[in-house]
């Protein structure tokens, strides 16, 4: 190991990327951008407000107390649809997903039940909905727990079974805080693994390896100036990812060791994979290709941008085979619910796999052309 | 064991085999020091698989190549220092400066080289700070140039250095190699540029299909297998070439349509003027002069030297 050799090295790389601005630009610009867009849409996801079409067919005092009573316990934002409206047409017309109607006779039926103890008095309340609205049958859920509610107050007794919840967590974290963990690891193994195949396969291709091989350098001097090379890369984009999350979304996550070992071992892992791919695949587009094969499973499946347990079980199986998948999870353990036993076995996990795929790549990067 | 020897490089009995494809067949040679020797042969004939295989890129399927008194299977690393290589179709970081790039490799090879002094030799001082995608063709060649010097080489190899380049970059590239020979270096250079082979070497090996068909001084091998004259006739009447076939020599057409005639003799040349006066014909030019590399090889060999002409548009 030459540290000449391997500083000169590191500095042509740093140098090449600092003056290729749209390449910088888009290494970090990326996942900041990802973070901006996701962490936007669900910042607000627990003040969730529906809007809700409600068509009182009753026009009576009790039928706008109902109505006011959906408005309050069930968080919607009531849209009043005239009573003279066909509800059905309303809903093809308005482009509006669902609309309950109240019914003609409700304060009717309510004094028959409450003055008379007439229990024969019942209100069937209607839904008119697009089952092709993916927020239809969260509104209906909603809609069925206020009216349960109602009805058990009506019935006078005190229900039997009751909920308490209590969090294993002394804080409920937020989306933003599960996401920029799996953002980091995601951005890192893609910093590494285009990185390391789309820079060896254009220098095999140009003859710069040729060149370099009749040279001092040795191919181990080569292979970690590159590893220190994305390390540093991979350094400046979570910094950059925090200070952004920070500043942006006030997040609290939690800065430690485990950050530092978790990015150097995505980065050995996916150099690592890199290095192999570059061996097998000689032609810069399909390096392209076969990266792109690797890397979006990776992004999409081992849950960088939403957990796991949303996917099917034989998914969540694949998902578990995945490298990225113990990073996501190592570094949320980390820096989300400082889980130093998670985060341990994760990286042991990870650590292992990264031992194995650079060991691999390191054999598999040739300089001689014996073939 | 490194044993000093008059020659800088020793091949005996080379051969590289690519599965079917026999590419280098049996070949052997030596290369003084000091010399500058020059492999000459048409693409596709096992100039670059060769002198790989001395650089130590490649490995031989048989034979020994000794390189500075050491074995180029066996001393990689000592025989790096001290050789200086431009492979073929040079190429380098693209963001780099010329300047920075020099500096990069002579870190490489851990030695304090004389930047300016090799920006200056081949002549680049007023592009130390471009880009090395910002430089044409040749600038890019005379860089790989520099670069190859870096650690001061004791033997430097430069692999078809003028392939790609118009005439004009050809000659500023020339201008530097000679420069070379000058200061006594070692060089081996591989060319399918007859030309090139004959104003640079003191020697040159001819291969053709994987085999050295001829050796010796360019003037030694026009000598020992061109022993006659080129007569050239420009701007030639359609008729002039059956006249010259009927006076019973075999004339033959150049790419621009100039007919060209060995003679043997030079009574032969006014033989077949006065042919073509007698007949009423006409030319606009003549030339008679002796052969060069190029119609050497076209007769050991029976093919033609150069390569497409395209290939030889500027880059």
């Amino acid at each position: 190991m030459n540290l000449r050799v391997i500083s000169a090295n590191l500095v042509v790389k740093l140098l090449s990327f600092y003056r290729e601005k749209t390449t910088m630009f888009f290494t970090f610009a990326f996942p900041i951008i990802l973070i901006l867009v996701f962490g936007t849409i669900f910042m607000s996801q627990d003040n969730v407000e529906y809007r809700l079409c409600v068509q009182d067919l009753d026009q009576t005092k009790a039928s706008a107390e109902a109505v006011e009573n959906l408005e309050v316990n069930g968080k919607f934002k009531i849209t009043r649809v005239d009573p003279a409206a066909d509800a059905v047409q309303y809903v093809r017309d308005s482009r509006v997903n669902l609309v309950l109607v109240i019914p003609k006779g409700l304060e009717k039926s309510l004094q028959r039940r409450k003055l008379f103890n007439d229990y024969q008095a019942t209100v069937t309340i209607s839904y008119i909905y697009d089952p092709s609205s993916s927020s239809v049958a969260t509104k209906m859920d909603i809609l069925n727990a206020v009216l349960a509610g109602i009805n058990q107050e009506m019935a006078g007794v005190p229900p039997f079974i009751k909920s308490s919840s209590k969090s294993i967590l002394t804080r409920k974290y937020r989306f933003i805080e599960f996401f920029v963990p799996g953002i980091i690891a995601m951005s890192v193994m893609t910093l590494s693994l285009f990185g390391t195949v789309d820079s060896d396969t254009e220098l095999q291709q140009k003859g710069v390896i040729r060149k370099l091989s009749t040279t001092p350098i040795t191919r181990s001097d080569w292979i970690l100036s590159n590893i220190l090379y994305q390390f540093i890369l991979a350094l400046i984009s979570t910094v950059t990812m925090l200070l952004v999350s920070y500043a942006v979304f006030d997040v609290s996550l939690h800065i430690n060791a485990w950050l530092i070992a978790f990015i150097l071992l995505d980065v050995f892992a996916f150099v690592g994979i890199g290095m192999l791919l570059t061996r097998y695949v000689k032609e810069a587009q399909s390096a392209a290709a076969a990266t792109n094969a690797i890397s979006y499973p990776m992004m999409f499946l081992s849950g960088s941008f939403f957990p796991i347990e949303l996917m099917p079980g034989f998914l969540q199986k694949f998902a578990r085979a995945l490298p990225l998948f113990y990073v996501n999870e190592g570094l949320r353990a980390a820096m989300v619910f400082e889980d130093n036993m998670t985060a341990l076995r994760y990286a042991a996990i990870i650590g292992v796999f990264a031992t194995v795929v650079f060991i691999l790549g390191i054999l598999a990067t040739k300089w001689e052309e014996n073939s | 064991m490194n044993t000093e020897t008059e020659y800088a490089i020793e091949v005996d009995g080379l051969t590289k085999r690519y599965g079917d494809l026999l590419a280098v067949n049996d070949i052997s040679f030596t290369v003084k020091k000091g010399e500058v020797f020059a492999f000459l042969g048409p693409n596709g004939a096992g100039k670059t698989t060769t002198v790989e295989i001395i650089e130590t890129i490649r490995t031989p399927t048989s034979g020994k190549v000794i390189l500075l008194g050491m074995d180029v299977t066996k001393k990689k690393r000592d025989i790096v220092q001290r050789i200086g290589v431009l492979p073929q179709g040079f190429s380098s970081f693209d963001r780099i400066t010329v300047r920075e790039t020099i500096q990069y490799y002579s870190r490489l090879f851990s030695v304090h080289s004389d930047i300016d002094g090799l920006i200056e030799l081949v002549n680049l001082r007023d592009k130390a700070n471009e880009q090395y995608k910002n430089l044409a063709g040749g600038l890019q060649q005379r860089l790989g140039i520099a670069i190859a010097l870096v650690n001061d080489p004791e033997v430097v190899f430069l692999d078809e250095p003028t392939t790609g380049l118009d005439p004009r970059a050809r000659r500023e590239v020339w201008e530097v190699l000679q420069g070379l020979k000058e200061k006594g270096k070692t060089v081996f250079l591989t060319t399918h540029y007859m030309e090139e082979a004959e104003l640079l070497a003191d020697r040159v090996a001819i291969i053709s299909r994987g085999k050295i068909i001829a050796m010796g001084s360019p003037r030694e091998l026009i000598a020992d297998n061109a022993n006659y004259q080129v007569l050239t006739l420009q701007s030639v009447d359609d008729q002039v070439f059956e006249i010259v076939r009927k006076t019973g020599f075999e004339p033959s057409l150049d790419d621009h349509k100039n007919i060209r005639v060995r003679v043997e003799q030079t009574d032969h040349v006014l033989q077949i003027l006065n042919a073509i006066k007698a007949a009423g014909a006409s030319y606009l030019g003549l030339d008679v002069r002796k052969p060069n590399l190029e119609e050497v090889f076209l007769k050991l060999t029976g093919e033609a030297l150069q390569e497409n002409p395209a290939d030889r548009e500027t880059k």
